[in-house]
Formats: structure tokens, sequence, C-alpha cells
């Protein structure tokens, strides 16, 4: 560890927890250079013994858009030309939202090494998790341009709205992953839970289909954040401005997140060693 | 100026096993309630320091002697601010670094200077600074060209000299150290005692565990003998 200290005293904490926890967001911003840079070789590590390396991720998204793209297509009848492009960024934006919760029950676990030997603000794992999941987000956009070459009717300049879109997800996401990352770190069973409900929300989640083919179950979808989080990447790409609605429970469903990361942090960031 | 100033700091582990661990046990007694709840609380705790009450101004090298168990380790970590005290009062003036658990954010795939990169930053470098302390770290660990390939192919020897050049190469204020010396060849032996030497020096304030005397008497101008989380000898 090598923080500068001008005079700090490690005993006696803000009285207030969520303060508390944005000081931690604070130290973590400091050190953005080392969550960066960390996710940047962790990615690098990664395939680096592999000879196409990361066009594996970019391959396996397209065999998924082709193989569930040609079946679905034909069992929901609705043409490819609309199906493909909407099953792209449905899935994209799938493996963005379950890849960060997934791996976020385990964050601190995975660095605990860290955690016991240097202080680091806990921010700092849960900010390189999501900017790891950004740079496999970015290799998947090479299929979007692929399906939005062959299918060319869909662009439009409504598609810069999914840009604000992701920033929304990807805050939401930030504090997800430190939520659950704390709650895993204690509990064990939570990585677990999510590897056994992740499979069934991916078909609670509009991602093969729209909301509206749900007629009257439609409102369900309304307490599905996972839901919102999709359509508001997928429906700019598709030409579509998201619902009031969808902006409205996205950015409030942020703002509880956020609290609850930051009440959390605040009041457990001390214990995390103890945990691992 | 730096300082340490720790007062009274007790630091207690709760020991988590399968028994308290599991989610399934709280909710279940979160269910049950009244009795079952009472053992809620009951997470076993080892008192790891206890009552430590130590100050430290320019100049000091503290050493640390004792068993293993006895809490060296765990009184550096709590002054590197890794541990929280349960109770007391803990005040530190000065940039800390620690030399304990090398090799901390290292990626055995990633080349020498990668992990260079990586383990500086880590250790609170930013880039330019991680960056600008290579060359030194290339002359002290003599990798040469093994700087460029994956840090997995290199003998322990060799991984060795690497970390504790990226450890060492820093220059604090306060300086935590814990045993680190043993591995290499006789030639390291006395490049890594001399560059610890130099470390030592240019601290203000250092505190350094070692179950060995040469060490101790070589580096430290006072010593606390540590027994079961307490100071038992304050010369």
């Amino acid at each position: 560890m090598n923080t500068k200290f001008k005079a700090m005293s490690f005993s006696s904490p803000r009285d207030n927890v969520a303060l508390a926890g944005l000081d931690d967001l604070h130290g973590a911003w400091q050190r953005r250079h080392v969550a960066a840079y960390f996710a940047l070789t962790d990615t690098f590590a990664r395939y680096r013994r592999s000879t196409i390396g990361p066009m594996w991720i970019v391959l396996g998204t397209a065999v998924g858009v082709v193989g569930l793209g040609l079946v679905w297509s034909v069992l929901l009848g609705i043409p490819k030309a609309h199906f493909i492009p909407m099953l792209t960024v449905g899935l994209i934006g799938w493996q963005f939202i379950s890849g960060t919760i997934l791996e976020a029950s385990s964050v601190f676990a995975r660095n605990a090494s860290t955690i016991t030997n240097l202080y680091v603000p806990r921010f700092s794992f849960t900010i390189e998790l999501v900017l790891r999941q950004l740079i496999t987000l970015g290799h998947n956009l090479l299929v979007i341009l692929l399906v939005w070459i062959v299918f060319p009717e869909n662009w439009s300049w409504v598609m810069l709205l999914a840009l604000p879109g992701l920033l929304i997800v990807s805050a939401s996401l930030l504090a997800v992953a430190q939520i659950v990352g704390f709650v895993g770190a204690r509990y064990r069973d939570v990585e677990l839970f999510f590897v056994a409900i992740m499979p069934i929300l991916f078909f609670l989640t509009p991602i093969l289909y729209e909301t509206r083919q749900l007629g009257h179950l439609e409102s369900i979808m309304l307490f599905n954040p996972l839901a919102h989080w999709i359509l508001l990447l997928r429906d700019p790409m598709m030409g579509q401005v998201p619902s009031l609605l969808n902006y409205s429970v996205a950015l409030s469903t942020c703002v509880v997140l956020w609290v609850t990361a930051l009440v959390t942090t605040g009041a457990k960031a001390k214990r995390l060693p103890y945990w691992l | 100026m730096a300082e340490v100033t720790l007062e009274n700091v007790t630091v207690c582990y709760p020991i988590y096993g399968a028994e308290t661990g599991s989610l399934r046990r709280d909710i279940i007694r979160a269910g049950v309630g009244g009795f079952l709840s009472k053992k809620r609380r009951n997470i076993a705790q080892v008192t790891a320091l206890n009552d430590i009450t130590i100050k430290l101004r320019d100049g000091d090298r503290l050493g640390l002697v004792g068993h293993n168990g006895s809490g060296k380790t765990t009184l550096l970590k709590t002054i590197a601010g890794i541990y929280a005290p349960d109770s007391g009062q803990i005040r530190i003036v000065g940039r800390i670094s620690t030399v304990f658990g090398l090799g901390t954010g290292m990626v055995p795939d990633l080349s020498g200077y990668e992990n260079i990169r990586r383990m500086s930053m880590l250790l609170g470098a930013s880039f330019e600074e991680a960056e600008a302390s290579i060359p030194e770290i290339e002359a002290f660990t003599e990798l040469r060209e093994f700087l460029n390939v994956p840090v997995r192919t290199y003998s322990a020897g060799m991984l060795t000299r690497l970390l504790f050049a990226i450890a060492t190469a820093v220059h604090p204020e306060v300086l935590l150290i814990d045993e680190v010396f043993g591995a290499g060849d006789m030639d390291f032996q006395v490049k890594a005692q001399k560059r610890m030497g130099e470390l030592v020096e240019r601290a203000s304030i250092v505190v350094l565990a070692s179950h060995s005397q040469d060490i101790l008497n070589r580096f430290c101008t006072r010593k606390i003998h540590m027994e079961h989380g307490r100071v038992i000898s304050q010369p």
C-alpha cells in the first residue's frame, strides 16, 4: 500500500455509512487507472495463449445469433430482418448483464489476496469487473455491425440513444455488482443462487420475444428491471425511442441500487477482509 | 514528520465456519427467532491484538519478535489499514508502504513488464510512476529479456527477484515489512539485504517483523516481544 494519509485515523469511521460509502467510491475513482489497466491486462491474459483470442467472444455471439435467430424467427413467425437484429442486441445486452451479476458474487473472493494484503477501496474491484465486461461488449459490437450490414433497414439516428441507455445500465450494474459482491463474500451460497437463477431470468426477460407479444401478461415485465435495461439498449437500436416508463423505472432502480450499494459499502467495507 | 500511534488497539477476527457462514442458517435463524437466534452473535472470535499501545516517531525502527500466531502480521496489517480495530485509536501520518504479501496482483500469463506495471500500480503508483520504476527494477533483477516473457516460465528464484524488486521500488515515509527474506541464491540474498538496508535508511518510520535475530539487530533500534496478541516486553 502506498496511499497518502495526511493525518488519518482509521479507527474513527464516519458515522454516516452512506458517506463512508462515498469515501470508498472517491478512493476508487482516484485509482481508476489501476482498474482500467487491470481490466485490460486481465483480458489480454485470458486470450494470450489462444490463436484467435477475443474473436472467440465474437464467434460465440455470432453462432448464438444465427442459430437462435433462424430457429426462433420461424417458431414465432417473425420476419428475420426484424427478429435477428432484435435478438442480437438482446443477447449481447444479456451477456453483459448476466456476466456482470454472475462474476459479482465472487468478485471479492477472487481478489482475496489483494484485500487481505493491501488496503484497496472496495469499488475498485467492481469498477474493474464492469470495465472488463464492457470490453467484452465492445468485441460484440462487431456482431452488431455485421448483422446491421446484412439487414441495413435498421440504421437510424435513434440508435445513438443506446449510448445513454448503456450508461444507465452500466451504472446500475456497478451498484448491483457492489451489493452482490458484499453479500456473496459473506455468504458463499449467493454465487450458486445466481448460477441457478440466471437461465430462468433469461426466459423471463424479453430477449427472444417482445413484451407486447405477452398480451395481458405484459404488465409483469414492469417489475423486471432487467427487461427495462434490455429495452433501453434494444429499442434505440431498432429505431424506436424507449418509452418514458422504461426510463423512469430504470432511473429510479438505479438510484435505489446506488443508495443500497453505498450504504452496504460504508457499513461492511471494514468487515470484508474477515470474510475472505 | 511521520507518525504512527496506536492507543489501546484491539483487533478480533471472527471465525466463520460452515456453521455460521451459510445464508440458510441465517434465514432459518431469522425464521425460528427467539431461542436459536441467541446463537446469532455467537460467532467464534480470536483476539489477534489485545490492547496494543505503540508510539513511533521519525527515526524509529521497530522490530517485532514473537512466535507464529503471536500477532506480528496482524499488527502490521492493522497499521496498514487492512484490519479495522474493534476498539482503540490509530493515527498515521505519512505515506505508508508495505513489504508483505509479495506477488499480490500478479498474473502468471502476463510478461514481467506487464506485471511490474500492475503490481506497482496496485501498490499505489500512478501509471507514469510505474513506468518510471522499470529501469531500476530491470537493473536490480538482472532478468533482461526474461522480462518480456510470461512470468509463469520463471524459476522460483527469478520470481523472488522480481517480486522483491517491485515491492521495494517505492520510498515511503512509513515502511511496514513482514519476513520476506529466505528465497533466492546467496548472491541475491546479499543484494536483497543491501536494498532493504537502503529502503529502511530512507524511510522515516520502519516496523519490521522477523524471526531472524541478525536482521532485527541490523535494522532495528527498538524491539517489542509479542505473545498471544499482547506486547509482553518493550525494552
